[in-house]
């Protein structure tokens, strides 16, 4: 029943303070979109280098005295490997066609060169879902030391240089994250400390009638989690939004065609929308306590 | 916590010091029997206010005990604080009524701190707003009633949920002599019905003619 009239006490209460409530919406707001900008930014910088590093695959090259009759087993045993999506053979023959058409009007510089004298390899690709740039090396690192294999590679100093930037912006985000959140929560918290100034006389009335600090407080957190909900759902959507249009900008412009800017996934917005709203019940909780003294 | 006593309100030796010079109450010692009326007066600063806000809670006494319908108030915790003061109304010279809600919603929020039945606090409410003759401004806001009305609002507010004690502090302070009369018929009501009054005023008019008890204060000693 007192849960009833808490609910009840609650929305009488965002009726009565629209204006109040709006601004620390608001607030909320202006405070998840920067950080939900942050973080699209640091998740699609990530997104581009597993691209990058899932389109650039692996090369094995095979020592030029691996007998023919071995690379079906050599096939095979790659092929086992964990989180490989496909294997290409490529045999000294296949490079130098290749190489040639490649080479096409300068093609004369192969002249009078022996059609093996490129080593047999192996394109990997590693399987999309379970990419990561440590499976790559992993991989390339097993491969490598195979004793039919003369040599592995894989972009690895793209990969490498990529990857610590990327690191750098996750590191950037989670410091920034933090630090927004602890002004989100300063910033709520001080808001609702006004407008519980503002009510300071109704609260008075409901000590003074015998009311829990639960009954006196409810309402007020109650209040918070809808402001923490409404305040980073709509950040969500105007991040989302926004992300559209930039797409569609991009796949227009010639430059850009093959960016894809991707959304954030669930975990990352269900994160940001859960973390907002302890933000929001936390900050009405501390500038609750002073208040709540009797 | 509960004892078997006569007197609903006792302070022994009461004495509260806010600072070092002010020493507003100084070893009170007082007895209110269950439904007993008592005026306690005194000019201002005497400590009217502060022996009724020791009563519910809103001062706690720097010596001394106090109990309070068998309940010993200088052992409450804060959290046994809230069911002390649902056992006793307070009405105040300023209404302390919220002046954007109804009548009802003023009301009924002594019954909502209790977790009554919306039907139920709707009847009681209804009764008691009835009974102060204001059944027709219900849904009135506080703010749209004048002073006399305000008054009545904050008296049924105070005894909606039956307290067995009422503290009233100056509740005739801003009122007219036909909106006081009115008032203390109300009280005189409340008493007949059971209910113990403490009524703080320094108005001497309103019990010169009384057979009721006289308490008074002055700087924060007892002295009748």
């Amino acid at each position: 029943m007192i849960a009833g009239i808490i609910y009840k006490r609650a929305l009488s209460d965002i009726r009565q303070n629209l204006t109040n409530q709006a601004m620390t919406i608001l607030v909320v707001t202006l405070s998840m979109l920067l950080l939900l900008f942050f973080a699209l930014f640091s998740f699609n910088l990530r997104h581009f280098v597993e691209e990058l590093g899932s389109k650039l695959g692996i090369v094995v090259y095979l020592k030029k005295e691996v007998p023919q009759e071995s690379i079906p087993a050599l096939y095979k045993r790659i092929s086992e490997l964990k989180g490989i999506e496909s294997v290409n053979y490529t045999s000294s023959e296949d490079a130098f066609r290749k190489l040639k058409k490649y080479l096409a009007d300068e093609q004369q510089v192969l002249e009078g060169v022996d059609a093996t004298f490129l080593p047999p390899s192996f394109e990997i690709q590693i399987d999309r879902a379970v990419f990561n740039i440590e499976r790559i090396r992993e991989v390339a690192a097993e491969l490598s030391t195979w004793k039919e294999v003369s040599k592995v590679q894989y972009g690895q100093e793209w990969i490498d240089r990529l990857e610590v930037f990327s690191g750098l912006t996750q590191r950037a985000l989670v410091g920034a994250g933090l630090l927004l959140l602890i002004t989100t929560a300063f910033v709520v918290a001080n808001t609702i400390k006004l407008t519980t100034y503002a009510r300071q006389d109704e609260l008075e009335i409901l000590r003074l009638v015998g009311a829990t600090n639960m009954f006196i407080a409810g309402p007020f957190l109650l209040e918070a989690f809808f402001q923490g909900l409404a305040g980073s759902l709509l950040a969500t959507v105007i991040v989302y939004a926004t992300t559209q249009y930039l797409q569609s900008l991009l796949s227009q412009h010639p430059l850009f065609k093959e960016v894809e800017l991707v959304f954030l996934p669930l975990s990352y917005t269900a994160g940001i929308i859960g973390g907002s709203i302890i933000v929001c019940i936390t900050g009405t909780a501390i500038s609750m306590r002073r208040f709540l003294k009797l | 916590m509960k004892y078997i006593d006569s007197a609903i309100v006792k302070l022994t030796d009461v004495s509260k010091r806010y600072t070092v010079e002010n020493l507003a109450l100084h070893r009170v010692s007082l007895e209110v029997q269950k439904g007993e009326f008592i005026f306690l007066t005194g000019p201002s600063g005497s400590g009217k206010s502060t022996l009724l806000k020791l009563l519910f809670c809103a001062e706690r006494p720097t010596e001394g005990t106090i109990r309070v319908d068998g309940m010993d108030i200088s052992t409450l915790t804060p959290s046994q604080i809230p069911m002390l003061r649902r056992r006793v109304g307070v009405i105040f010279q300023d209404f302390k009524l919220l002046g954007r809600h109804t009548v009802f919603d003023n009301v009924a929020l002594s019954l909502e701190v209790l977790g009554l039945k919306t039907s139920q606090v709707e009847k009681r409410v209804r009764e008691i707003v009835a009974n102060v003759g204001l059944i027709g401004k219900l849904e009135q806001k506080a703010i749209e009633l004048s002073g006399g009305e305000q008054q009545r609002v904050a008296i049924a507010r105070a005894v909606v949920n039956r307290p067995p004690i009422i503290l009233a502090d100056e509740p005739t302070g801003n009122l007219d002599r036909d909106r006081t009369n009115e008032v203390m018929e109300l009280m005189e009501e409340l008493n007949a019905r059971g209910t113990t009054i403490i009524f703080a005023t320094h108005d001497e008019k309103l019990f010169e003619n009384t057979h009721r008890r006289v308490v008074r204060l002055e700087n924060g000693r007892l002295v009748k």
